[in-house]
């Protein structure tokens, strides 16, 4: 998948008063990368995110999904993009607390309608790749931290999706743990699947083959 | 999580109360407009003649005084148009507790046997045990299902009444109200038993084929200067704007309680949604469509009515039991067997299918919110 974004801008309006999250922001990603966009808090990376993973529509400026303008998509087009081809992980994972690990990761299969016995084969097969192969049946309670977002990566790997998302993945985890997601992600970014995580660890950004700063909505890249 | 089950739990506990009071007041209700449309049927198409004063609830005379029966009946014979006459005595009730009350408590019918098809149209003998009593006996009579069984009768079973020795000898296998609570015996035994010999309370006049009633009831009017006589038209419009009114109460109750229940599960649910704003969002930002976070919340309100639904059913009908024992003095246990002639069951059905709707209707406007998460802004301000 290759995603373009084009004089990208997001302004949010509070009362009377006017925020530009993302200022212009122009990039490029067409290869399968580990892509880091660092900024300190409030820089307007989740805003970014959110614009490349299409839960948010830009003020102005284009993104371009396979040099298809996403503005002109409907909703429901975009929702099967979010579904088919993206993945998302979350800062604080957004597991739904109902359901157990195996349902969690079932979750994004049964939207797409993939066969129950599929969806079981595959939601099992990615949580004992992330290491929770007995913890199936485990709800969100009653996991550890970085045991939810391990859970949380092997929901965002379900549909087999061509671009992983990850809003600061490990801000709410340990160090060693979040050593651990790292690597989980770095792995996935080896198999052939585009990894955009937005962070200010360093760890990760030392993991990434791309780097981007942002400050005051201005993307810039570093490396 | 604890506060959203308990908060749910509190809007099922509502609903059930709702239900409940709903079915109980409802089914009671229509039990008692029931019986009232059963009289009607039995007299259909007659003009009852009754003494001057007397109320008629359909064909069932309420206080006045009694008619001379014979002489009465000559006169009325004697006119254009009739083509029979049935002299019937009602006596309420037959002295059990000896409290008057109203039908269906318990009730007397004397009525010559030759006419008791009139009444009792194809009804049987329950078991095929015992048989009709005559014209001539001095003792037989017949009684209904509910009053043999909350006394025990049986055919053969001897009871007194006003110092009489009567035998039941057959007990009515009917599922009218009214004939399940009635005792029925030959006409002039019942004028001997309650000392109105000669005497009855009202009388059926049949007309021949295609005479007016109308015409013929002011000819009786008209003639007999201390009687009424009212057509089958102007019995239903005496009783009709009393069971309008208590069926327009029952509508209004029925629709205040689904309004609140509407408002109850629509508050529980918008919070619900409000608290989960995260799990929605999460949903749709994963590429959940739509209509599938619709479904969520509908069935989940529709979930929480079939619940408070169900259970109300149940606490309803027993209501409804309870009701109909206070009101009636039958004990509770004999109204079990015959739960579904108080509350029956396309009443339950229907009223279940009902909360279940209002709830899914109560669910419309939080699913609605659920599928408009702005989902950037709810994630954003969930962190």
């Amino acid at each position: 998948m290759k995603i373009k974004a084009e004089d990208l801008t997001r302004v949010f309006r509070v009362g009377s008063c006017e925020i530009t999250a993302v200022d212009k922001a122009s990039f490029e990603v067409s290869k399968p990368a580990f892509i880091a966009i660092i900024g300190r808090s409030g820089s307007g990376k989740s805003t970014l995110l959110n614009l490349v993973g299409l839960n948010d529509c830009p003020t102005s400026g284009k993104i371009l999904c396979d040099d298809t303008d996403v503005s002109l998509l409907s909703g429901s087009e975009r929702r099967k993009i979010r579904l088919l081809q993206m993945g998302f992980i979350f800062q604080t994972f957004n597991l739904l607390p109902t359901l157990n690990a195996l349902e969690n990761v079932e979750l994004p299969m049964a939207l797409a309608d993939k066969p129950q016995k599929d969806q079981m084969e595959k939601a099992t097969s990615l949580l004992e790749t992330v290491g929770l192969g007995k913890r199936l049946l485990h709800r969100p309670k009653q996991l550890s931290i970085g045991e939810m977002q391990r859970v949380a990566i092997a929901r965002a790997m379900a549909n087999d999706p061509e671009v992983i998302i990850a809003d600061e993945p490990t801000a709410e985890l340990d160090s060693r743990t979040a050593k651990e997601i790292i690597a989980l992600l770095f792995d996935i970014s080896r198999k052939g699947k585009m990894v955009i995580v937005a962070t200010h660890d360093e760890k990760l950004v030392d993991a990434a083959d791309v780097v981007y700063t942002i400050e005051d909505g201005k993307l810039r890249i570093v490396g | 999580m604890f506060r959203r089950k308990m908060r749910t739990a509190l809007c099922v506990i509502g609903l059930v109360l709702a239900t409940s009071f709903v079915i109980a007041v409802g089914a009671a209700t229509m039990r008692y407009t029931t019986v009232i449309k059963e009289i009607s049927v039995l007299f259909n198409g007659q003009v009852m003649v009754v003494s001057n004063g007397t109320i008629v609830i359909q064909a069932v005379p309420i206080g006045g005084s009694m008619l001379p029966q014979a002489f009465t009946e000559e006169r009325i014979q004697g006119m254009a148009g009739v083509e029979k006459t049935i002299p019937i005595l009602f006596v309420t009730p037959i002295g059990i507790g000896g409290i008057i009350q109203p039908v269906p408590v318990n009730f007397s019918m004397g009525i010559p046997v030759e006419f008791w098809h009139v009444i009792l149209g194809p009804t049987p003998l329950r078991g095929n045990h015992g048989h009709f009593p005559s014209n001539e006996s001095s003792n037989e009579i017949a009684v209904g299902t509910s009053l043999a069984d909350e006394h025990g009768w049986t055919v053969g079973t001897r009871i007194t009444v006003n110092s009489h020795e009567l035998k039941i000898v057959g007990v009515l296998n009917t599922r009218l109200a009214l004939l399940n609570r009635c005792v029925i015996m030959p006409l002039k035994l019942a004028q001997e038993v309650y000392n109105y010999l000669g005497s009855v309370n009202i009388i059926a006049v049949k007309p021949i084929q295609g005479y007016s009633q109308k015409n013929l009831a002011e000819a009786i009017t008209q003639k007999i200067s201390y009687v009424t006589a009212l057509t089958e038209d102007e019995r239903n419009d005496m009783i009709q704007p009393v069971l309008s009114q208590v069926e327009t109460w029952n509508l209004g109750l029925h629709t205040a309680i689904f309004l609140m229940s509407l408002i109850l599960v629509m508050t529980v649910t918008i919070m619900s949604v409000s608290e989960r704003r995260r799990d929605f969002a999460t949903l749709e930002a994963i590429g959940a469509p739509l209509g599938y976070i619709f479904r969520i919340v509908i069935l989940e309100s529709s979930l929480i009515g079939a619940l408070g639904g169900g259970l109300g059913l149940v606490f309803g009908s027993l209501g409804a039991l309870v009701l109909a024992s206070l009101y009636t003095n039958i004990p509770l246990t004999q109204f079990f067997p015959s739960i579904f002639e108080v509350v029956p069951p396309l009443y339950m059905a229907g009223m279940f299918l009902a909360v279940v709707f209002v709830c899914c209707l109560g669910g419309i406007i939080p699913a609605i919110n659920a599928t408009r998460m702005r989902i950037a802004e709810v994630l954003r301000a969930e962190y």
